[in-house]
């Protein structure tokens, strides 16, 4: 009888509190992602091209956000923290930009034993936007002598702990192509990255002066696409470009905040 | 021949909806029936298309679920798997206590809540695809309850870093708590271990077990599967020891060899896991030392459910209601300070809080469980003792949205005349409205302070201007506050209270969780209970009885010899 009007009254309070309709910022769709190709073929890449480039923001560059570090202090806050969600560096050039080739169906072979690590190391994840190989290990370092929790969002997740004695944790490679998705630790709330799990080896993080370069790409057309924490994608609008055997084609961006 | 063929039909199709039903393993296949149920019992929450988006779902803290992830967190099974239909069917019927998922085992028959389980399950493709069903957790190892292991599993809360989110002695205050979010990005308080009645999953110790084990997908809590055990294919002598060895300043040659050859033993039993996460096949010896891993592990883990499980009362108490009333206690002499001893001999009433969901602001998610509640007083005085789990400690916090000042308080309620006879009418308890309330209102930014206030309405309350009669002292330790109030039994000031030893007193509280946005009207509260100040035992009960048994035998005695005389003389007569 109790649990009856337990159930009723919930439902009563359903009805009750129409709010506006309510939009979470769920893991999937709203979110902007990356596209995949239908299906990748590995071949040999004889001749190839290159596409290399400089990805500028453009707009007035927010103040750089310090991050409150609320614990592990002596670990944590040996050093001043800054928000990653946008690097601009010198000559407005904007670091940790996935560029990337949309509708590559052929090329060079993935690396499945690509050796791809993140840090945790004075509770900050390195690098802040990392490529994971479909198939491949993430090896996740654990450089402090204090615990962190690997928290990884999306269709795989991962939810582990790291104790302080495990220095490298490898994790399960993930089958199919996804992201970027959220990297976390909860122990440390600031602690924040991305992980791409890709199908294909054209993918490409800018670096610190924006630079990207994607090499031994066949010779044809392709969508050029990018994604950046805070200035989103080009997905739907993405620019072509046409690669010709041993050339090397450039191509800059010039990003704003979404 | 015909009629032969018929019966062949029969068995075959008998076969396969015997098959279909092994491998939808309990719920049957999903029907018009179960949209039905859900659309007219789930929905409203979860969302016609099973997003957690339902059209109540705004004001609900923990949201509901979002079915189309696949990620539930009370689960039989091991992490990254679905759960059984089992473990959704009983979900249904028992509820998740502590949030706002309603227990269905009367409101909708056993067959409806398979129906709904068989629902719910088109809303994530992954049960279609699932070849084999999902791998449950072994509880054939468990550990009984003692001593020893409780000891042992302590250790283990510190060792595991379960103390980070869920506090030095469990209490959910850990200092990662209030930053922790689930995978939609709302916050998600960690469990206050030592009120195993809010514990979504149930509270045995098999629960608790597959809890910790299976990790809540979804939420911040994390899975502690065999690999996430420091030393994991270390014997628990061997592992003690390595990390003995890692927290020394310097080793020697000889010590940086045997820390090498543990961790040496570590990494391979590490890699080992996860060869067989990723599905490849294991040598007889590496089978071997994967399962005495895992027996250390589970060990280990049953240990620690016996911690968590002994830092919970038996049951939740009982509330303070019938002639479970309130009673301060009459000591003579001083009446004992806040640390004092003499607390611990009585037994607190549990006066449970709820959210405060008439008036607007309101409360849907409280995080206050009770308040505990102790008294004593003397000829002249009376004192409390209120204590009551918060996992922040909020002194100074501004609104986002409204820019009011967010911080913990408590309010203790009673009216200012007290009603005469049992069906006399109280005061409104929303803070009073025709009949004024008299209020003691206690803030965590003043903790030497009490405010005496009267009210006539949640929204219509005044600062007495004859303040001073309270003294107080409030302090705050491991998530949970503990506030002493003393006040006279009688005061000048008319629009206070007037106590009077052995009369019912109606009492109510209120409380304040301002890290869960807790300020004016929304907050947490109780309706009208009762408070006594115990009569004295009378001396006088050790004086009149005595006296009159007395009485009557010297009466007896008189009147025997009374008799005997006349007797004596009548013979000599």
């Amino acid at each position: 009888m109790k649990s009856y009007l337990l159930a009723s009254l919930t439902v009563l309070l359903a009805c009750c509190f129409v709010g506006t309709t309510f939009a979470a910022d769920s893991g999937s769709g709203e979110k902007e992602m990356l596209v995949f190709p239908e299906a990748y073929k590995p071949m040999k890449v004889n001749n190839g091209g290159t596409i290399s480039g400089v990805v500028k923001f453009e707009g007035d560059v927010p103040e750089k956000k310090a991050l409150e570090i609320t614990k592990d202090k002596q670990v944590c806050g040996a050093d001043e923290k800054f928000d990653e969600s946008l690097v601009v560096g010198e000559g407005n050039a904007l670091k940790n930009t996935i560029v990337y080739l949309i509708d590559i169906s052929a090329g060079k072979e993935l690396d499945k034993k690509a050796k791809t690590e993140i840090d945790q190391k004075g509770c900050k994840f390195t690098p802040h936007v990392q490529i994971v190989p479909v198939g491949a290990r993430l090896t996740m370092l654990n450089s402090d002598k204090i615990m962190h929790n690997v928290h990884i969002f999306g269709n795989n997740p991962v939810n582990k702990p790291q104790p302080k004695t495990r220095r490298k944790m490898a994790l399960k490679a993930v089958k199919e192509a996804e992201g970027p998705v959220s990297v976390k630790c909860d122990i440390h709330g600031w602690m924040s990255a991305w992980i791409a799990y890709v199908p294909h080896p054209y993918f490409a993080v800018t670096n610190e002066k924006g630079e990207f370069t994607l090499e031994d790409v066949p010779a044809g057309e392709y969508k050029l696409g990018y994604w950046h924490e805070a200035c989103g994608t080009n997905s739907k609008t993405p620019v072509t470009v046409t690669v010709e055997a041993g050339g090397t084609v450039t191509q800059d961006f010039t990003l704003k905040l979404k | 021949m015909r009629i032969r063929t018929v019966a062949l039909l029969f068995t075959l199709f008998g076969m396969l909806a015997a098959l279909s039903l092994i491998y939808a393993q309990n719920a049957p296949e999903a029907s018009e029936k179960g949209k039905q149920v859900y659309e007219n019992s789930c929905a409203h929450c979860h969302g016609i298309e099973g997003r957690g988006d339902g059209s109540a779902a705004e004001n609900l803290l923990p949201k509901p679920r979002d079915f189309t992830r696949g990620l539930y967190k009370i689960r039989s099974t091991e992490t990254g798997q679905l759960p059984t239909d089992q473990d959704l069917f009983d979900i249904i019927t028992e509820g998740m206590p502590g949030s706002s998922m309603p227990p269905w085992e009367t409101a909708l028959s056993a067959n409806d809540r398979w129906e709904v389980v068989a629902y719910i399950k088109t809303f994530y493709d992954g049960f279609k695809e699932a070849e084999t069903p999902p791998k449950q957790i072994n509880l054939s190892g468990k550990v009984s309850y003692s001593e020893q292991s409780v000891e042992t599993g302590k250790a283990l809360y510190i060792e595991l870093g379960c103390v980070e989110c869920h506090g030095d002695v469990g209490r959910g205050d850990g200092t990662s708590a209030p930053d922790l979010t689930d995978e939609w990005g709302f916050q998600s308080w960690p469990a206050n271990l030592t009120q195993s009645w809010n514990f979504r999953g149930g509270s045995d110790t098999e629960d608790i077990f597959k809890r910790f084990i299976g990790g809540l997908a979804g939420s911040a809590m994390p899975a502690f599967e065999g690999d996430s055990f420091p030393g994991f294919g270390l014997t628990a002598e061997e592992s003690s020891r390595m990390i003995e060895l890692d927290n020394k300043d310097e080793m020697t040659e000889a010590e940086e060899d045997e820390s090498a050859q543990l961790y040496e033993k570590y990494d391979a039993a590490v890699d080992i896991a996860l060869n067989l996460a990723e599905g490849t096949e294991l040598s007889a010896d590496e089978q071997k030392i994967y399962d005495d891993a895992m027996r250390v592990v589970y060990e280990k883990s049953w240990h620690l459910a016996n911690y968590v499980k002994s830092l919970s009362p038996e049951k939740r108490p009982e509330s303070a209601i019938g002639n479970n009333v309130l009673r301060s206690q009459y000591v003579g002499g001083e009446l004992p300070p806040m640390d004092d001893a003499a607390w611990e001999i009585l037994e607190a009433s549990y006066f449970p809080l709820v959210g405060q969901v008439v008036i607007e602001p309101r409360q849907f998610n409280p995080t206050i469980d009770a308040v505990n509640v102790k008294s004593f007083y003397n000829d002249t005085e009376v004192a409390f003792l209120f204590t009551w789990d918060d996992r922040t400690h909020t002194t100074d916090e501004t609104d986002e949205e409204t820019g009011k000042t967010l911080e913990d308080a408590l309010a203790v309620q009673f009216p200012v005349k007290v009603p005469q006879g049992p069906t006399a009418p109280k005061p409104y308890f929303l803070w009073g409205g025709r009949l004024p309330v008299y209020l003691w209102h206690w803030k965590a930014s003043a903790p030497e302070q009490v405010t005496e206030l009267t009210a006539k309405g949640i929204n219509n309350a005044e600062v007495q201007e004859a303040q001073g009669a309270l003294k107080s002292q409030g302090t705050y330790t491991d998530g949970q506050y503990k506030l002493w109030v003393k006040r006279a039994l009688k005061t000048d000031d008319k629009k206070d209270l007037q106590l009077e030893s052995g009369v019912f007193v109606p009492i109510a509280f209120s409380a304040w969780d301002g890290a869960n946005g807790d300020v004016d009207t929304k907050r947490v509260m109780t309706s009208w209970y009762t408070f006594v100040l115990e009569p004295v035992p009378s001396s006088k009960r050790f004086i009149y009885p005595p006296l009159i048994a007395l009485l009557s035998v010297g009466f007896l005695f008189g009147l025997r010899a009374f008799v005997l005389r006349r007797n004596s003389e009548e013979t000599n007569n």
